[in-house]
């Protein structure tokens, strides 16, 4: 489980940068705020510099209003293409996971609602 | 609040930069530089001397050494694992050293290989071979004796052709 999640973890930070640049810090909370990922925050900067090194995503440096520059992250073209790829392939690997996982409960449901001595 | 000054954000950031010690020096300064700004971004709102915050801040991050092991760690599966192929070079030297076209094949079988080998090096596991680059290597080295052998043989001959 925790494979999957780290190998899904990247394309969720990707998926993040789809509709514009963010900084380090707000990419890094709403990662470890969206429920069931179970990220811990530090985790996620070598994921990031990690998809720098890949050149999916490049970085800016920018003034904010308060306090020093902040390090903005946002999608390359490369990184829109897997994000793109990524999508349509996991579309259909949650299907095919919800497919088997929910028939197999249900007959797993039915074998213990069939009355018991038959 | 000021994140520099603060004994617990300074002993974190001392954990993540001992532990990080595998890293190359500029990934391992950047990474404990982008913890320092998460902890500054998070802490900007809070009093200076409000170690519950900090702790809580620092929770959330994890512990150093497991973030210095997310940086350490193999790219996640799922990525196309590097092919690992024989290098090119390595089997031209073998090839050349075996031909030894007159001795000259044996010097380049030489070049070729040492050439090989350092490749085969730099590329971190990413090229095979490198015993077939030994292997021309000392074929190459028996080749040029070979030649200089002939060459005194020649040199030297009592029946030297008038």
């Amino acid at each position: 489980m925790s494979q999957l999640r780290k190998g899904t973890l990247e394309y969720c930070v990707l998926a993040l940068l789809r509709d514009g640049q963010r900084y380090g810090f707000e990419l890094v909370r709403t990662l470890s705020e969206a429920d069931g990922l179970l990220v811990s925050e530090g985790t996620i900067y070598p994921l990031l510099s990690r998809l720098r090194r890949d050149q999916l995503v490049s970085t800016s440096w920018q003034e904010s209003d308060a306090g020093p520059p902040r390090r903005y992250y946002q999608l390359t073209d490369a990184g829109k293409r897997a994000l793109a790829d990524f999508s349509d392939e996991w579309a259909r690997f949650r299907d095919a996971v919800d497919a088997l996982v929910t028939t197999q409960g249900e007959q797993d449901d039915e074998r213990a609602s069939r009355p018991a001595g038959r | 609040m000021n994140v520099q000054a603060d004994p617990l954000v300074d002993d974190y950031l001392r954990r993540l930069n001992a532990a990080a010690s595998a890293l190359p020096a500029h990934q391992r300064e950047e990474l404990v530089c982008e913890i320092r700004d998460h902890l500054r971004e998070a802490l900007r709102q809070t009093p200076a001397g409000d170690k519950a915050a900090v702790r809580t801040a620092l929770e959330r991050l994890g512990p150093p050494e497991e973030i210095a092991a997310a940086a350490t760690d193999p790219p996640p599966p799922g990525q196309p694992a590097a092919v690992s192929e024989t290098n090119g070079l390595a089997i031209a030297s073998v090839l050349l050293a075996v031909l030894w076209f007159a001795g000259i094949g044996a010097v380049l079988a030489l070049v070729f290989g040492y050439r090989a080998r350092s490749q085969i090096k730099n590329s971190a596991g990413k090229q095979a071979g490198s015993g077939l680059a030994t292997a021309g290597i000392i074929l190459g080295w028996i080749g040029i004796t070979i030649l200089i052998a002939g060459v005194i043989l020649i040199a030297f001959h009592p029946n030297k052709p008038q």
